[in-house]
């Protein structure tokens, strides 16, 4: 009777460890997997706004992809190029100006306060004048997506091959605050070179490299 | 050989060695305990890793176990706790137009290595320098850059450089220093006190120009130049036979016969990347066939170009002149005239055969001399002169710039500073304290003056006896210009914003001259007024200095030097001066190709190349002939005494030199610096760490207190100097007899013989055929891997020129450089650890008293059936579809079992997390190549990452990877081109070319490992051996 209790409690406690174990091994990931990281960034920039919503091609600000192994994070100065004159959402703006309209008055310039950031890190005052005496300070983005040191990864052959940025980055153009979607690791990388070599990619026969010196050296 | 045989001035002396046996006429050795005792060598050799004395043997106890597994295990959970670092991008504001992250830009200019202002192309990735190249559009250099040069990179990285002004010797602001020196000059200026500038040659026109404006200002100013490294006495002898202090432009392509006494033109003299490329220009047996240059060298000990010389004769250095004497009164009786001055003994044998060769070839030959002897210099003169080489080989018309320093001019200098009459004294590029002999005295009498301002960009020797330190930008800081050789000008932009708070000389001259002029602005106008107008291809001057800027270099015409004809008035009086001697031992003061005059005595990359003839790394030494050292019963290693009575002695360390004189103690310039002092604690830190420094606490002595005056020119050479024995010792790091190539008995052919490593021809023999000098193995037909891999796309081949190759090392630094090797110190180099990737293999041949040396640079070899990939239990080492051998560093565990299979012995095992602690000097890193953690194997590459990056550049214009367009760091810095690289299945390719020729030959072919890079024949110009039972030599 008794062994029986302690057999049930035992096996009780087995199961148990079992599932504990499986659970904890559902999460295991390798070290240095960054799988599903999202950081909080400096400036709330929306991809899925400027990718999804507005259909900024990717080029225009990682412009890096075609003629360097970095894609490239834009220079404050290609933000500016557009928000020189767009200083905040439309929401903002469209709700300054029925408000003005209801006051009977001008609408007043309105800057949001994540663009403002902007404008603080290249030196501008909220009437995009310089400001006196403001140093400007570059941005110090987040890195997403980060391979480790001793990897090569060159942007160019892949665009050059018409392997889409998304292949690698997820649905960015859905994406509020960007995320690292594949897991980014070797194997991933070599499956993808593997597929290509038999599918081909967008219709085109490629050639891509299996050799480990491809991307390290 | 006749020539050497009858001239050998040794013969007398005691050999310590048994002569050579007929059986063994081609051997070479690389070491004399190989020469001894080869049995005992290949034993030792076979050995990958070498047994150090201090291996800790004791066994470890229970406890210590224990402790250690518990430490492990600690560690193993701490770092698995740690999170992923949180990695910071950061843009620019505002992206510069031709700027984009990733992609390496290069700008020319000039370099600053040494005088020689040869045309540089500075790489620069995400606005900072990585790496130095040589520039194809320079006329002189033409794509070549020395080890020296290359090096020269990390001195702008250098956190010991000074950062600020000193005012007697504490930190001061610039406004500081302008104030108080501007008030002194001020009294200066109204009194009329003398002010002098003390520099090197100053090659820069434009700086040139600021010092005279400047020095103009006072009643006495003057420019004093002076070369560390001395040529003056050619240029005094110049004075004297055509009535111009000139130097003239020497080409050595145009000459068939060139005689040398004593100057080292491959590697240290004058211009060596200049004169290597136009050497071997007119030494490729290909395509001078029977034109190939003759060359007979007469020195005292085995300098780099005595290594590359057909006939090399040792003389005593007293005695180099008399035999200068000989020669000309020979070429002067063929001219039908006679010599005037005393008569002369009978010439040697090789004497008549060398000026009969010379006189044939009259116009196009060329015969110059190292020494520092202004009476021997006027003979060279009048034997040049009598050859009609004057206007062909020897070029007045565009003279050199490059030593320009008068040894007379000095000594007045020094007996001004030393009777105290100079009011200001300003020093730049020179470290007097360390280069002049009676330094202390010096020292105090420059105390004693009211203005001395340095400006030294580290606190040197000098700088520390110095009221004011004004410290000068780096060259890859600044705006500057050069103009070597007349008629060639380039500039010298910068490629960084400067890092410290320095300042350029010309700036600093301008402040004190009242105005404030940047660099930019006087270059700028200089080149508006002064060399604008010298050229009239271009009529818009921003186009001109547009292009000037883009190529590094302009063409303008050239100021000829203004010589009168050739006066021979002066060549009695020389035949009549008396020869030195007397003493058991003569000493010779001689630069080595990596630390010159010493300016590099802050650079560990210079430290650590082994000289390309003794392979002896991190230390100066005396260099003593095997036999000289057994008649001392002196081993290598002993310390010993150099005494020259009252200018002092010198402790250095013993190396046996074979190929030396056997009279001669020969001991390197330019070490036992101040600067080198930061090296104290350099290696890794671990239980059986050995300084690596001397008992001075720097890296070895400085030989500059024995220079001697003699005749007002500064000598490096001395009579009657006595060596005497120490008890002490001090071990030097000599790489000559590390990985050396050994076939195991086992893996040789059935022949029992293996075949030379070295294969060379002589000039007779290769006309006759292409392929003469190659030994006639089979080579294996089986094979253990079936041939399924695919043959198409590329296959990365190389081939090497042993003829080209001078030994000269530039290839080293430029793949430490690229490939960010490294540094491991003295300790670790004496335990076979040393890193780079490539290393200059150096063989002699012959026996010790008269050796015939070759050069072999060593690398990777890339082989199809590599004997690495097959022992790695980890597939960390692999071949890739295009021929090349991987290594990849994140696979490797550090088993070393691919080196221990290596019979190359190219591999490199990271013993140590070797130091990157500097911020600064991490900025150097290739951020193209991975930086190696320990437990490591890493070697060479073929330079993949340039590979990947010119396969990439293709790949996006849609075109096929041109030949030439991928250039390994080695090949690009090659002076004279020995290296190319290339697709291997490119039929069209220049290395399927060289590998299809006559010449070529793989090393090791007899054990079927097939590897990838070809070696080309060395050629010598020297006549065939009469019967197969004739001695070499």
């Amino acid at each position: 009777m008794n062994s029986r209790i302690v057999t049930i409690l035992l096996c009780t406690g087995l199961a148990l460890s079992g599932i504990l174990l499986a659970l904890s091994l559902a999460d295991f990931r390798l070290p240095g997997n960054q799988q599903g990281y999202e950081p909080p960034q400096p400036i709330a920039y929306s991809h899925r706004l400027h990718a999804g919503e507005l259909q900024i091609p990717c080029l225009y600000c990682h412009s890096g992809a075609e003629k360097s192994r970095h894609a490239g994070i834009p220079a404050a100065s290609v933000c500016m190029n557009c928000h020189r004159y767009v200083t905040a959402g439309y929401g903002a703006v469209r709700a300054e100006d029925e408000m003005a309209a209801k006051e009977k008055r001008s609408p007043r310039p309105i800057i949001s306060d994540e663009l403002r950031k902007l404008y603080q890190a290249v030196g501008l005052d909220d009437n995009l004048n310089p400001a006196p005496g403001k140093e400007p300070s570059p941005i110090a983005w987040t890195g997403v997506h980060k391979l480790p040191d001793f990897v090569y990864f060159d942007h160019r052959p892949h665009g050059k091959a018409l392997v889409a940025c998304q292949q690698c980055h997820g649905p960015v153009e859905t994406m509020e605050r960007m995320r690292q979607v594949p897991d980014l690791s070797m194997g991933w990388c070599v499956n993808c070179h593997r597929d290509a070599n038999q599918k081909g990619i967008a219709g085109k026969a490629v050639k891509a490299s299996l050799d480990c010196s491809a991307c390290h050296f | 050989m006749s020539l050497l045989n009858n001239t050998r001035k040794t013969e007398s002396a005691p050999r310590p060695f048994a002569l050579l046996t007929s059986a063994d006429k081609t051997r070479y050795w690389k070491s004399l305990q190989e020469f001894a005792d080869q049995e005992a060598f290949q034993a030792e050799a076979e050995t990958e890793f070498a047994q150090t004395p201090l291996q800790i043997e004791a066994d470890p106890s229970r406890r210590a176990f224990l402790k250690a597994s518990g430490f492990t295990f600690a560690g193993a959970i701490l770092t698995g706790c740690s999170q992923a670092p949180v990695h910071k991008a950061v843009p620019n504001l505002a992206q510069p137009e031709e700027m984009v992250p990733g992609r390496s830009l290069y700008y020319a200019s000039t370099c600053n290595g040494c005088n020689a202002s040869c045309g540089l192309l500075m790489k620069t990735r995400d606005g900072r320098p990585i790496k130095l190249e040589g520039n194809p559009l320079h006329p002189l250099s033409r794509g070549g850059l020395c080890a020296a040069g290359q090096a020269s990179l990390l001195g702008l990285y250098d956190s010991h450089r000074l950062h600020h002004p000193l005012v007697r010797g504490m930190q001061a602001t610039w406004e500081d220093a302008d104030r108080a020196i501007g008030s002194q000059l001020e009294t200066i200026r109204r009194e009329g006190g003398p002010v002098r500038f003390w520099s090197t040659t100053v090659t820069s026109p434009a700086r040139e120009a600021v010092i005279r404006r400047f020095l103009a200002q006072f009643k006495d100013g003057q420019l004093v130049e002076h070369d560390p490294l001395s040529s003056s006495a050619i240029l005094d002898a110049h004075m004297l036979t055509h009535g111009a202090r000139v130097l003239p432009g020497f080409h050595f392509e145009k000459a068939f016969v060139v005689a040398s006494f004593d100057a080292d033109f491959l590697g240290t003299w004058i211009s060596p990347v200049q004169f290597s490329r136009a050497y071997m220009e007119a030494r490729n047996p290909e395509m001078q066939k029977e034109a190939f240059s003759f060359h007979a060298q007469f020195e005292s000990r085995l300098s780099l170009t005595g290594c590359k010389a057909d006939s090399r004769t040792v003389v005593a250095p007293e005695q180099l002149r008399p035999w200068i004497a000989q020669l000309a009164a020979l070429l002067s009786k063929k001219a039908g005239a006679v010599l005037p001055g005393p008569a002369l003994p009978p010439p040697a044998h090789s004497m008549d055969a060398l000026a009969e060769k010379l006189w044939t070839a009259r116009g196009k030959s060329l015969v110059v001399c190292g020494l520092q002897d202004v009476h021997a210099q006027v003979l060279v003169n009048f034997i040049n002169h009598t050859l009609g080489n004057y206007g062909t080989t020897l070029d007045l018309a565009h003279p050199s710039h490059q030593h320009r320093g008068s040894d007379a001019a000095l000594q007045t200098l020094l007996e001004e500073i030393r009777s105290g009459k100079i009011a200001a004294l300003f020093l730049h590029g020179v470290n007097p304290l360390a280069q002049m002999p009676r330094a202390n005295e010096l020292s105090v009498a420059l105390k004693k003056l009211p203005l001395v301002v340095s400006f030294a960009e580290r606190q040197d020797e000098t700088a520390g006896a110095a009221h004011y330190v004004c410290p000068d930008h780096h060259p890859l800081e600044s705006w500057s210009d050069a103009e070597p050789v007349s008629g060639a000008v380039s500039l010298s932009q910068p490629a960084i914003r400067p890092l410290a708070g320095t300042r350029p000389v010309v700036e600093s001259l301008s402040t004190w001259s009242g105005l404030r002029v940047s660099a930019y602005e006087i270059v700028r106008r200089h080149w508006k007024e002064q060399v604008f107008p010298r050229q009239n291809a271009e009529p818009s001057f921003d186009v001109f200095w547009n292009k000037a800027l883009h190529d590094g270099v302009a063409a303008v015409t050239a100021r000829p030097a203004g010589a009168r004809p050739f006066d021979s008035t002066p060549v009695a009086a020389a035949l009549s001066q008396p020869v030195a001697g007397g003493g058991e031992f003569s000493l010779v003061l001689y630069p080595k190709v990596s630390m010159l005059d010493g300016r590099h005595a802050y650079n560990p990359w210079l430290h650590e190349l082994p000289d390309p003839v003794s392979k002896a790394a991190w230390d100066n030494y005396a260099c003593l002939s095997p036999a000289a050292a057994a008649r001392l019963s002196l081993k290598e290693g002993d310390v010993v005494r150099v005494d020259a009575g009252a200018d002092g002695s010198l402790d250095l360390p013993v190396l046996l030199q074979p190929g030396q004189h056997d009279n001669v103690v020969a001991v390197a310039l330019g070490y036992g610096r101040k600067d080198s002092a930061r090296f104290a604690e350099a290696g890794p830190r671990w239980l059986n760490w050995r300084k690596p420094v001397g008992e001075n606490g720097l890296v070895g002595t400085n030989a500059a207190p024995l220079l001697r005056w003699q005749d007002r020119s500064l000598t490096y050479t001395r009579s009657a100097v006595r060596l005497t024995k120490t008890s002490r010792t001090h071990p030097l790091a000599i790489t000559q007899s590390h990985h050396s190539l050994t076939v195991p008995k086992n893996l040789a052919p059935s022949s029992g013989s293996t075949r030379p490593i070295i294969q060379e021809a002589v000039l007779p023999a290769y006309l006759k055929d292409a392929a003469a000098g190659a030994s006639h193995h089979e080579v294996p037909s089986q094979d253990l891997w079936p041939r399924d891999h695919a043959n198409d796309g590329h296959r990365w081949a190389m081939a090497v020129d042993l003829n080209a190759c001078t030994g000269c090392s530039a290839c080293v630094v430029a793949c430490q450089v690229e490939n960010n090797i490294p540094v491991v110190g003295k300790d670790e180099m004496g335990r076979r650890r040393e890193m780079h990737w490539i290393r200059i293999d150096r063989y002699y041949s012959g026996p010790p008293e008269d050796v015939s040396v070759a050069h072999q640079p060593m690398m990777c070899q890339q082989c199809e059936h590599a004997p690495c990939e097959t022992v790695c239990p980890v597939l960390a080492t692999v071949h890739s579809a295009e021929g090349l051998n991987q290594q990849i560093y994140n696979r490797c565990v550090g088993t070393r079992y691919c080196a221990n299979n290596c019979p190359y012995k190219a591999r490199r095992f990271n013993w140590f997390d070797y130091p990157h602690e500097d911020r600064l000097a991490n900025l150097v890193l290739n951020p193209d190549v991975t930086v190696r953690s320990r437990g490591v194997m890493e070697k060479c590459t073929f330079c993949v990452q340039r590979i990947q990056e010119a396969r990439i550049e293709a790949g996006n214009r849609g075109a096929p990877i041109a030949d030439g367009v991928i250039q390994t760091a080695c090949q690009q810095s090659c002076p004279t081109h020995a290296i190319v690289f290339g697709d291997i299945h490119d039929p069209g390719s220049r290395v399927s070319q060289l590998s299809r020729q006559g010449r070529a030959y793989r090393v090791l072919e007899e054990i079927n490992v097939r590897p990838s890079v070809n070696y080309l024949r060395l050629v010598r110009n020297r006549p065939e051996k009469k019967s197969e039972g004739e001695n070499h030599g």
